[in-house]
Parts: structure tokens; sequence; C-alpha cells
């Protein structure tokens, strides 16, 4: 698969904002300036930009409550999703939704969703429409390990074949269902097995190389394009953080976590860039500083922005 | 009574080739089927003593767990004494272990990709490769209950040699001087500069092929050779082929279901011991899997050896078997 400079360092441009962002995030949050709850997508920035690259605004994703990255890699608005995070009035819910709420339809984000396996369904339901309405676009879904074994997933995917509708279920394996070892709540190691049960294919990737992403969700999703059908990628990789910010994660195997740190996206992605000459070092800080000053504007912007006002708390709740 | 190690690749038979091609689908539920007959038969053949490669899915104890109670084996069953790192590599250092604690036998399941590891670290220990993979040309789709009563026949030392247990070649890759990887069957170069997800199923991306063997009933890359100048697994020769706009193309099933058009540029045999240089910078795949990245200015060549494990080919050890009467008795 032929990659020019311009989408590598694209690519360099996304994991870095998605990574300032969540690492402000945790300041913020150990700061009391995040009013909600904030679960953090640190360490699986190569998943979200590994699949969001073969996207455009007129696909579309459903996320998940540790949905920042998704929506970053899919065009969100840095400064509206901080707003969102801050409850303020100029987030994109207004400040009444907070991090696990954020949609933007015109960019094709049906939302995070604060309920694990909610995304599976409302994915399926894009895809019906892209097929019914004849278009060419796909909707991807992205879900954790745990979230497999909800029966919206089995649904979902049943649905999903039996319509042959366009969407890849994008499983996001990081090992854990909020304190729960994958190995203590599913038989299987491998999400993608659970693909052969509905006459679909299901492959893994490493989901710490962007690189191995962007091939198979570039092959999965031109597949759904064309009217292939559904199919899973499933991406082994790791979250840095507790399950929400606030959990320590003390249930994680101390070894274990080092050794997935030593597996840090971004490091081994920059190592790459430079070696094959595609970016010098120079160049990586100047797109690390550009998108710190964006997060820290993003900041800005939203410290400086008003509360909801408590008489708007009903608004945009019910259809008029 | 001989030791038998067994290697279950739990990776093996999930990657992108699902995807792009049309990929067996095997999940790890079925290995521990095939690994529970495998089981069952080494046991009836006589073996007391099993060392397996522990990994993450439990495919060996999952398989002697579900063993049924009239059925279960008087047979000890021990874990390879490995740092598990749950990537390939694993599959090296349990041969390595293996090796070392006097297997007679290493039985695998995986594809090319696997063997290619565990070829890396068996020595002299031969192995009877179970095809579990998706290109798979080194391993045999073979059930597992007549892999297991060939192993436990070579095992117990009851046949050696050829016919039945066989040396293959390998191909070294070298960069700037130092050996770094091998390959069982193919060496592909490819205009690529990211390893990524690993696979190789575009046929543009290639512009070099080494193999050791090639025929026509093959799939992969090697299938290549195997429609244009057939090399068995036991002649002296390889084959190099240049891909690209010239007067031939041959037709080619690169990868499951996928029989494509493939322009051939030239093509020649080698001789064990040959070296092919390899121009820089490209990615070289190693049996189905990219693997070497060759930067700008590096130095990068492929030799052909006759130094691969031994192969143990459960049919001709079986009928050498009974000929000795290992299978009946005179009442």
């Amino acid at each position: 698969m032929e990659l020019k400079k311009e989408k590598l360092l694209g690519f360099y441009e996304t994991m870095m904002t998605i990574r300032a962002f969540e690492s402000k995030a945790v300041e913020l949050f150990a700061d009391n300036q995040l009013p909600g709850f904030v679960h953090l997508y640190l360490g699986e920035e190569a998943v979200a930009t590994g699949v969001c690259a073969s996207l455009t605004n007129k696909d579309y994703i459903t996320s998940t409550h540790r949905g920042h990255g998704h929506l970053i890699a899919k065009g969100g608005k840095v400064d509206l999703m901080m707003a969102e995070l801050f409850g303020k009035a100029t987030g994109y819910c207004k400040g009444k939704g907070g991090s696990m709420h954020i949609a933007d339809v015109e960019l094709g984000i049906l939302g995070a969703n604060g309920i694990v396996g909610a995304g599976q369904p409302i994915s399926v339901g894009a895809a019906f429409a892209c097929k019914y309405k004849k278009t060419d676009s796909v909707a991807v879904c992205f879900f954790g390990d745990a979230a497999s074994n909800r029966g919206t997933f089995h649904e979902a995917l049943n649905m999903a074949t039996i319509w042959n509708l366009p969407v890849v279920f994008i499983c996001e394996n990081n090992l854990y269902g909020i304190s729960n070892c994958q190995r203590d709540h599913m038989k299987v190691t491998d999400v993608a097995d659970r693909a052969s049960a509905y006459g679909i294919p299901g492959v893994v990737v490493d989901g710490n190389d962007v690189i191995a992403v962007y091939e198979a969700a570039a092959e999965a999703i031109e597949r759904a394009r064309r009217g292939d059908g559904p199919s899973l990628v499933e991406c082994k990789t790791w979250r840095w953080r507790g399950h929400f910010e606030g959990d320590p994660g003390a249930y994680k195997d101390p070894e274990e976590q080092a050794a997935w740190l030593k597996k840090d996206p971004i490091p081994r992605f920059e190592q790459k860039l430079v070696e094959l000459k595609y970016a010098t070092k120079s160049e990586l800080e100047e797109i690390k500083a550009k998108v710190e000053k964006q997060i820290d504007a993003a900041i800005l912007f939203s410290q400086n922005s008003p509360y909801p006002n408590p008489e708007d708390a009903l608004t945009d709740v019910y259809a008029e | 009574m001989g030791q038998v190690g067994i290697i279950a690749n739990p990776a093996s038979g999930k990657d992108i080739r699902r995807l792009v091609a049309y990929g067996t689908i095997f999940d790890n539920q079925e290995k521990v089927n095939i690994v529970r007959r495998l089981i069952l038969s080494l046991a009836a053949s006589g073996i007391k003593k099993i060392v397996y490669m522990p990994e993450y899915y439990g495919i060996v104890p999952g398989a002697v767990d579900s063993i049924c109670g009239r059925h279960r084996p008087d047979i000890e069953i021990v874990q390879a004494d490995i740092c598990l790192s749950g990537t390939q590599i694993d599959s090296f250092y349990a041969a390595e272990v293996m090796a070392r604690c006097g297997v007679a036998c290493i039985v695998t399941l995986g594809g090319d990709g696997t063997n290619r590891m565990v070829a890396k670290g068996c020595r002299n220990v031969p192995l009877l490769p179970i095809s579990t993979g998706t290109n798979n040309v080194f391993p045999t789709m073979i059930e597992s209950t007549i892999a297991g009563l060939a192993a436990g026949v070579v095992a117990q030392g009851l046949v050696t040699g050829a016919p039945a247990i066989n040396p293959s070649k390998k191909l070294i890759i070298y960069k700037n001087g130092e050996p770094v990887d091998i390959a069982l069957v193919d060496a592909v170069v490819l205009n690529d500069t990211f390893i990524g997800s690993r696979a190789v199923w575009d046929a543009e991306r290639i512009t070099k092929i080494v193999v050791t063997r090639g025929e026509p009933h093959n799939i992969g890359i090697s299938a290549i050779a195997g429609n244009l100048a057939p090399v068995t697994p036991y002649d002296d020769l390889g084959l190099v082929i240049e891909i690209g706009p010239g007067n031939l193309q041959v037709r080619a099933p690169i990868a499951p279901g996928l029989n494509e058009q493939i322009p051939v540029r030239n093509y020649h045999y080698i001789n064990v011991g040959e070296v092919i240089e390899v121009a820089a910078p490209c990615v070289i795949a190693l049996d189905g899997e990219r693997e070497v990245e060759v930067r700008p200015g590096d130095d990068a060549q492929i030799k052909l050896t006759f130094e691969g494990p031994k192969v143990i080919k459960a049919e001709e050890v079986l009928r050498a078997a009974v000929a000795k009467g290992y299978s009946y008795r005179n009442m």
C-alpha cells in the first residue's frame, strides 16, 4: 500500500492532537476543572487515526464512552469538544452532555455513548440508511472487547450480515472491561473469532501500529463501500489510564503495563518517519508544538465560555 | 519413550488476508479440537510426555481438559519454560526450550510463518507441521489423529531418515553483512516502506521473489514459481523471479481464492549456496509476512541453503512403521 509523506504526517498530527487533548484532560480533571467523568484514550491513538483516515464526512462513526480519539480523528473540533468537557454553553452539546455524548452529525459523528455496546445497533442503522439511500457511504462502529459480550454486539452483527450492510466493526481490544481482564470475562482471546459465527471476515492487527491499522481498516472500509458487506477488525491495544480518571487502575499487572508502555504507538511511528526520511525530528517537533498550541487555545476558549443557563435545561431534549 | 513437543500458534489464521482474499477462518477452539485428537494419538502410540508452548489462549490445556474421563490419557503434559510475550517470538523460544530438553519431534499448528519461527529454534529436532495458517506450503493439511500417530512413531525411534524424515531448504536474509532472518519457502521483495499489517497480498508491490520450492498445487507467492518452473522441496535448486512487464504472464493462486495474472520479467534457477542481491530500499516478506525493512543505504542479500529443519512426512512414517509391525500383533 503506497503511503505519501503528506498522509503519513497527517497520521502523526492526528495522533499528536489526540495525545495532547487527552494529556491536558488528565491535568484539567485533576484540577477539578472538568465537572463530569472522562474516559481517556491515551495509548490507543493509532486505532482511531488509522481507521478514520479512510473515511470522509459522508461516512458515519459510532463511538464509545472513550470517544475523544474517535471524534478528533473524524474531524471533530477540539475547542467545541473541550468546551463540552468543561460543561460550557459553547460545547458540542451546549454543555449539557459532557464527554460521553459528543456528536457532530455534519461530520458523520453519530455520538460518543455512555452505554457500553450501544453504538453497535446505531452503526447498523446508519449503514442501513447508506444502503437504502444508495449512497456509497459506510458506517464504522468502534467498541471495546467487553462490549462484544453484549447482546447488542451479536444482534448488530447478525442484522448487518443478513442485510449485507456497509458497516465495519472496529474492536479496540485494550484487554480490560473496566477492571475485568479479558481472560476473566470471555472465553475467546481474539474477538475477531466471533466474526466467523456470522459468516463475515474477522482479522486481528496490532492496534499500536498506525500503518497496520490503516491497511486493515482501509481494506475493510473499501470492501464495505463496494457492497461486499460487513467485517470485523480487532485492534490489540492498551489504555494507559484507569477506566476513567480517578480510577488508579490497580487491577493491572505493573509488568504488563510497563511492557505495553514500551509499545507506545507515537514514538514507534516517529522513529519510522525519521528513519525512512519522511520527516526530520524538527518537522515532527513543529507538528507537536502546533497541536499543543491548538489544545491550549481550546482550553482558553472553554475557560472563557459561559455555563448554560438553568432555564435551558430542557431545551434540545425533546423534538419540537 | 520419547517426548513430543507441541507448538500451537493461537495467532495463526487471523491476518488481513481474510479481508483481501478468502483465507481460512481458523478460530482457536478448532485448534483445541485438533490438539485434542493429536494428544489422544500420541498417547495411543505410547508417548508418556508432551512439552507444549504456553500461549494466551491455552490451546493445549484446553484440549487436555476437554478429553472425557474414559479417554483421558496417562501422559505427562508440561509447559515449556518460556517468558511469554504474546508475539511470534514465543514460538522460537518454545522450540529452543524443547530442543534443549530433548523432545524427539515437534508438532506445529500454524502456517508458513509459524514454522519459520519454530525453525529458527528447533535445531536438529524434526518438525511435523499441521496446517492452520493462511498460505500453507510448508505445513500439511493432515488430520491430527494421523499426525499424532506418526509423531509417536518418530519419537520412539521406530522410523528414522528419508523418505520419512527429510531435510529442507532455507533462505537466509543478510542485511549489512549480518544474517538477520530466514524463510522456509519464499522471500518476497516489495517496494513498500512499512511492515504494517505484515501480510502480502498486493502483487503490484512485488519486485522480486526467491523461493526454496514452488509447485503447481501450492498457494501463496511461491505458487508463481510453481506455475512457471516448479521446484520440489527435494531439488538442490531454488528459483528467482523478477516481477514486472515482460513476455510472460503467469496465473497463480497467490492467496486463498485469488488467482492472479502476474507479469514476469525474467526468472532463473539458483543453486544451493548462491546469493541474490536485493536493492534498497524495500521490505522483504518471509513466508508470507513482511518482516525485514531494508532502508536506503542498507546492503541486503538472500542466500539459498539446504539447512532448514528436518520435516516428518507422516504417510511415509506410518507406512514404514506398519512394515515393521508397529500396528499389529499375532494372536
